[in-house]
Order: C-alpha cells, then sequence, then structure tokens
C-alpha cells in the first residue's frame, strides 16, 4: 500500500501506531475516540507527507500530534458535555488484562488513579513509564521546558505512590 | 533532575499496556491511502484551472446576469470600433477645396450680396465686405 507521494505509511504504522495507541487510550479511556484520533493523525501524515520531512525523531513528532489532538479531543468533549470532562468516569483500561487476582485489582487500581490525574501530568507519567523517554525526550515531545516535565512527573509519581502504597506494600511484602 | 527509578515506578513501567485491535490496521491504512489520493486528485485539478476556478466563484450566483453584462459591454466595444474607422475617412473626404471651388464660392457670395439689396455700396466697399480680414479691421467697417 504505497502512498502516492512514496511516503511509507505502512511503516510508519508498524512502528508507531502501538505506542500511540496505548498513549492515546490513557487520555481518552475511550476505544472508539482513541481509533478516531489515530486515524487522523494517519490520514494528516498520508494527505500531507511533507510534515515529516526533516523530522529527527519521528516518535516524538508523532507524540505531539497524537497529544495535540487528544487535547483536542478533550476540548471538544467538555465543550459537547462538562459531565464527561473528567475521565475517572470512564472504564476502559489502557493495560492488558491479567490473570492473577492480585494483578487484576492492582492494574484496575493504577487505571482509576491514573485517571484521576490531570492531563498533563498523565502524559508526562505515561512517556516516561511506558515509553521510557527521558526528561528531555518529552519535554521535547510535547513542547514544554525539561523542568516542567519533570515537575509534572513528580506530582503525579507523587499522587499515584499515595493512591496505590497499601497494594504495593502488601504485594512486596508477599514477594 | 534525577531520573533514577524507584522500586515503585519500576513496578509501574512493567504493567503491560493494552495491544492495538488487529483489524485496525488495515482500516486505518485503508482510509489514510484513500484520503491521500483525493488529496492529491484535487491539487491536480486546481492547478490548471486556478483562474477558472477563481471566475466561477465569483460569477456563480448569477452567471447568466455576468454573461449579459459581458454581452453588453462587447457589443459597447464594438460599436466604438466602428465609429472610429469612420472618422478618419472623414477627415479625408474634408480635404481643403480648390481655387475653383473657392473662385465659384466668392461669386455666388457677390451675386447673393447684390440680390440681397447692397446697390448703394460702392465696388470698393463691397470687395471690402467680402475679403477674409482679421476681426479686428471687420468691427472698424462695422463701426463705419
Amino acid at each position: 500500500m504505497k502512498m502516492p507521494a512514496g511516503l511509507d505509511i505502512e511503516r510508519l504504522y508498524d512502528e508507531h501506531a502501538q505506542p500511540l495507541f496505548a498513549f492515546l487510550l490513557n487520555f481518552t479511556r475511550d476505544e472508539a475516540d482513541t481509533r478516531d484520533l489515530l486515524q487522523e493523525i494517519f490520514v494528516k501524515l498520508a494527505r500531507e507527507p511533507k510534515l515529516l520531512s526533516g523530522v529527527r525523531d519521528e516518535r516524538a513528532f508523532l507524540i505531539r500530534l497524537a497529544h495535540n489532538a487528544a487535547i483536542d479531543l478533550i476540548r471538544r468533549r467538555a465543550a459537547r458535555d462538562r459531565t464527561k470532562e473528567n475521565f475517572a468516569a470512564e472504564t476502559v483500561s489502557p493495560f492488558a488484562p491479567a490473570r492473577d487476582p492480585d494483578e487484576i485489582y492492582f492494574r484496575d487500581e493504577l487505571a482509576a488513579a491514573l485517571a484521576e490525574l490531570p492531563a498533563e501530568q498523565r502524559a508526562v507519567l505515561h512517556l516516561k513509564l511506558w515509553e521510557e523517554l527521558t526528561f528531555g525526550e518529552i519535554a521535547a515531545a510535547l513542547d514544554i521546558p525539561p523542568n516542567t516535565a519533570a515537575s509534572r512527573y513528580r506530582y503525579g509519581i507523587d499522587k499515584l505512590r499515595d493512591r496505590l502504597r497499601p497494594l504495593h506494600e502488601e504485594t512486596r511484602k508477599a514477594e | 533532575m534525577n531520573e533514577e527509578m524507584e522500586p515503585f515506578e519500576r513496578r509501574l513501567s512493567r504493567q503491560p499496556l493494552r495491544q492495538i485491535p488487529a483489524g485496525w490496521r488495515a482500516e486505518i491504512l485503508a482510509v489514510a491511502v484513500r484520503e491521500s489520493r483525493v488529496e492529491n486528485r484535487e491539487q491536480a485539478n486546481l492547478r490548471p484551472s486556478t483562474l477558472a476556478s477563481r471566475l466561477s466563484t465569483i460569477l456563480w450566483p448569477h452567471p447568466k446576469a455576468w454573461a449579459g453584462l459581458a454581452a453588453v459591454w462587447v457589443l459597447i466595444f464594438c460599436v466604438d470600433f466602428s465609429m472610429r474607422d469612420k472618422s478618419p475617412v472623414v477627415a479625408e473626404k474634408a480635404a481643403p477645396p480648390s481655387p475653383e471651388v473657392v473662385a465659384e464660392l466668392m461669386q455666388q457670395q457677390r451675386m447673393l450680396a447684390e440680390l440681397i439689396g447692397a446697390r448703394d455700396t460702392s465696388d470698393a466697399d463691397r470687395s471690402k465686405l467680402w475679403t477674409p480680414q482679421p476681426r479686428s479691421e471687420r468691427v472698424e467697417i462695422l463701426m463705419a
């Protein structure tokens, strides 16, 4: 499926769709919205192949596109229905299903705790914990200063720790 | 900016994320390719007929009225050009009269003056009356 302008859209999808999906799902907590945003990103790339010309880090660029698209979606949702602004009420987890009951519980609690974080903290936490980006890379991807990325991460991880401490310590003792 | 992870953070980072549904790949790529082709086609269509499309945008509300106005302007130009073509011919025809014609006219004027009743006027005065002179001199003759 070659693009007319020579853009290898299949390669882009295969290399970046999974992390973009996880990042977007952590924002939207809705599979249909995530699919729409992902499609929006790839359609944009297909229509404007020049977007990627001169881009050094494709992943960072695509994360920025995804982040902007997700923020736009949040604003649209807020305008559409104020009651759905907080994604804590959404039930779709960004984590893979587990078999172990303790792990299921931990992942559910983690998903709920993440959903309670402000979107900007959640974005930084996601990129740091699951994309393993440095604060410099996160800063470049989200177009924020590195210190802001670090402070958002600290605020976010502290909230998660407070919320999940009992579960975490219980699991550690069991280990 | 300490980027070292504590055990709690490491535990979080080990939690596996959900996998993207496999069916999305074909669907999303198909839409992307289709949109890209539509975009390319639109751009290709726009390039040669930019002027035409702009004109049609301007003229779209009342195309017949604009066409009628254009026809009126064309008619005006045609009439104008045809009038210009005739004017040099008129100028050419209005060439200076020949000496014979002038002499004939003078003769007719003299006869007319005699018939009107310039019986008391002497021949010298008559010749003065009909000889072309500057306006100032004509005034003197009238005063006299």
